[in-house]
């Protein structure tokens, strides 16, 4: 079956007097119907910027220098502005850390989700009144019709994500980027919106894009994992292969890392040092410094390779599924 | 191993808002402004802190976490009842010395107060370690001044050798010294937690308070933070009220652990008992809930329902409204946090004795997880 979105070496980067700051490199994966990628690593690896590169929303002064995203076959990169604003809410919907960004503080709630309704499609006012309805129920939220009043300040940190779910799926896109929605809120809270989400996307086979710097969310959640370093995808595979068996030795870093049940106040694995800044990287592996693994020839950048069965790293001497 | 009770909390009570400072109650008084609603932030919490150990602090937001934790650490008078250092340890100003800028945090410190520690060359006894170690440390001041002030106030190190003091704080921290003349923006937020903890260190206090110290941090970053706070209770002794809502790292770092909700204890003992075989129905929850390594592609049944307002507490046990064993006796009659042996404590009407629990798991099986998902 042909991919809903299909990456190919996206190139991203930030234009400043002293030169381009190499944001994205490389980056390509495809998602298919229904699919739940979690795309992961540590602050500043680029996970954000993969999700506005996809939507084309990177101000200047960045810009997406190369590579494509299709979108059922149809480069995004190739659309004119008013195309794009078609694309984006209606097969292409995102949903932030901060609900506010979807948001407007001023307006409530009906009002928001009626303008978002009319944007895509012309509906009546009771038509309007009734999908605002139902697609506030679906994401769990009490009394809708009372709270189509409401303004956004009138509801929990939750709420306010949870009426941004429901507007982000109101055409019932084909594909959705989460950037950390759930990393500003409880463990709870964050337990009820990862229901929630993955409850919608599986019904409706919406393909999403999960981004966290949380390995351990994404375990839970997600059907494959694209780890990143410093601009770079640097291993993305399964969940159960990347997880019980990383090819990459950052994937293994992190991995080791977090604190495991079973393991009380055991000595956690540490990465030494930390990700180099853009603008300063090695000329080869970003992680040649803090690798274990390092060795002369990893001066000079790896290319992603087979690394077992759908699994692909960006290493020259992977832990698992090598060359052999 | 952990040693003799140093810190004895009983009865720790923290009530904001009501009546207000003295401006508010003037203008009440003349009808110009509403008296505020009372915010029961923390309520009745009392425990032993032993020598060596770490107490982990776990719940979700609001339930009173900090504002606990900044009692214990002096910047904060309790409302009600006491804290006791029967260890004999100096009682001093707290932890003014890593708060902000050092000086807003001791002004309302006026939590167990001993004089004449502050002229003495004492160690002060407590400090504090906070989530955001940029917001903590004046970004005008270069490191070896934010770690050597206090030492040198307290006369803790003697004035020529507060140089070697403060590279030797530096590197059991992990901070190389050759950066000593840089301020603390020019640091990652990983190093800046260092500086936090050399700084706290500096002062040679016994129990460290740790408010969601390693939440802001990458995980690789956090576990070299973790590490270190490991083997600073190693090396030191130091005892830790350690206060997260994050259940992994408190599970790997807590000896004992300590459950609120709403201001209230609702659940506390040893950290492995606690997380195979928790005794309420909140815990159990927190806990099937927490997402882990290996739970993989795991259909989530969270706690329903939003955490409810401090302003306006539930009814009797206050976790009833999104309990799913809840029962009529729940709603109105509050559960007292009772003995449940093996140095375990919970305030559920159901929570039997561990061995109890495990009967009634065998007979009821189908009772939990009572709330599927959706
Ligand atoms: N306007 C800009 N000018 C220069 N560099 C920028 C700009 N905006 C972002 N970057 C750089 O792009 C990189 C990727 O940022 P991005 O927000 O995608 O990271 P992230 O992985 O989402 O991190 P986080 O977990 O902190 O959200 C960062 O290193 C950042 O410094
Ligand atoms: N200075 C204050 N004035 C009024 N209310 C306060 C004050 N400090 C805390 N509170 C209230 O007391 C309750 C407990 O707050 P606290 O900060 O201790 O919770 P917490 O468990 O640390 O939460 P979080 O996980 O969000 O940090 C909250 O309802 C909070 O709004
Ligand atoms: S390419 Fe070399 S430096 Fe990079 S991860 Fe692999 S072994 Fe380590
Ligand atoms: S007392 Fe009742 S409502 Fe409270 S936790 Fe126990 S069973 Fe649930
Ligand atoms: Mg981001
Ligand atoms: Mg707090």
């Amino acid at each position: 079956m042909a991919p809903v979105l299909d990456l190919k070496a996206l190139n991203t980067g930030f234009f400043t007097a002293a030169g381009e700051i190499p944001a994205l490199r490389d980056v390509s994966f495809s998602l298919g119907r229904g699919e739940i990628l979690g795309l992961v690593g540590e602050s500043g690896s680029g996970k954000s910027l993969t999700g506005f590169s996809i939507t084309r929303l990177i101000a200047a002064p960045g810009r997406v220098t190369g590579g494509e995203v299709l979108l059922h076959g149809q480069d995004l990169l190739r659309l004119g502005p008013e195309a794009m604003r078609r694309v984006r809410g209606a097969k292409v919907a995102m949903i932030f850390q901060d609900p506010m960004m979807t948001l407007n503080p001023v307006l409530r709630i009906g009002t928001q989700i009626r303008d978002a309704l009319l944007a895509h499609e012309r509906l009546g006012r009771a038509e309007v009144r009734a999908r605002a309805i139902a697609a506030l129920d679906q994401v769990g939220i009490p009394s809708p019709e009372a709270r189509l009043k409401a303004y956004p300040h009138q509801l929990s940190g939750g709420m306010r994500q949870r009426v941004a779910i429901a507007i982000a799926l109101l055409h019932a896109p084909d594909l959705v980027i989460a950037d950390e929605p759930t990393t500003a809120l409880d463990v709870t809270i964050q337990g009820q919106i990862l229901a929630l989400v993955q409850r919608l996307c599986r019904e409706r086979g919406t393909a999403l894009i999960w981004i966290s710097h949380d390995l351990s969310v994404v375990a839970g959640l997600a059907d494959r994992i694209a780890v990143m370093y410093a601009g770079r995808i640097v291993e993305i595979g399964a969940v159960d292969d990347l997880l019980d068996d990383p090819a990459h030795p950052y994937t293994q870093g992190l991995i080791a890392s977090v604190p495991t049940p079973g393991r009380r106040q055991a000595r956690l694995a540490q990465i030494p040092g930390r990700m180099p800044a853009l603008t300063d990287l090695p000329p080869g592996c970003a992680f040649a410094p803090r690798c274990p693994r390092a060795q002369a020839a990893c001066e000079a950048m790896p290319a992603m390779t087979p690394a077992g069965e759908g699994r692909m790293a960006r290493c020259l001497y992977p832990l698992t599924g090598g060359a052999a | 191993m952990t040693g003799e009770v140093i810190l004895r909390a009983q009865g720790l009570t923290r009530h904001f808002g009501g009546e207000g400072d003295l401006v508010a109650r003037g203008l009440m008084r003349l009808g110009l402004a509403k008296p505020r609603p009372v915010v029961r932030a923390v309520e009745e919490v009392s425990f032993d802190l032993h020598r060596g150990e770490v107490l982990g602090v776990v719940g979700e937001s609001g339930c009173g976490k900090s504002t606990l934790g900044r009692m214990v650490a002096g910047l904060l008078p309790p409302s009600a009842g006491r804290l006791d250092l029967p260890g004999g340890v100096a009682t001093g100003r707290g932890a003014g010395a890593a708060g902000q800028g050092g000086g807003a945090g001791t002004a309302n410190g006026t939590g167990p107060t001993d004089a004449d520690t502050q002229d003495r060359g004492a160690a002060l006894p407590m400090q504090m370690i906070f989530q955001d170690p940029y917001a903590s440390l004046n970004p005008r001041k270069r490191v070896r001044d934010l770690i050597g002030e206090a030492p040198r106030v307290h006369r803790i190190a003697k004035p020529g050798e507060i140089g070697t003091y403060v590279q030797d704080m530096m590197e059991r921290c992990g901070i190389d010294p050759g950066y000593r003349d840089r301020f603390a923006h020019e640091f990652s937020g990983g190093q800046r937690q260092r500086i936090g903890i050399a700084r706290a260190l500096a002062v040679t206090p016994e129990i460290l308070v740790c408010d969601e110290a390693v939440s802001a941090l990458d995980v690789s970053i956090q576990a070299q933070i973790l590490n270190l706070f490991m083997d600073l209770r190693d090396e030191f002794g130091l005892t830790y009220l350690f206060i997260s809502h994050d259940l992994a790292v408190i599970e790997h770092i807590a000896d004992r652990v300590l459950v609120m909700y709403l201001g209230r204890v609702v659940e506390s003992g040893p950290t492995e008992a606690l997380f195979s075989d928790p005794a309420h129905p909140y815990t159990r929850s927190l806990i099937e809930g927490v997402p882990r390594l290996d739970r993989r592609r795991k259909v989530f049944a969270p706690i329903e329902g939003d955490i409810p307002s401090p302003l306006d507490p539930p009814s009797g046990c206050a976790f009833h409204p999104r309990c799913p064993l809840a029962v009529a006796r729940c709603v109105s009659e509050p559960p007292a946090l009772r003995d449940m042996g093996q140095g375990r404590l919970a305030a559920c009407h159901l929570a039997g004795a561990p061995s109890q629990t495990d009967a009634t798991d065998t007979e009821g099986e189908t009772a939990w997880p009572a709330t599927p998902t959706g």
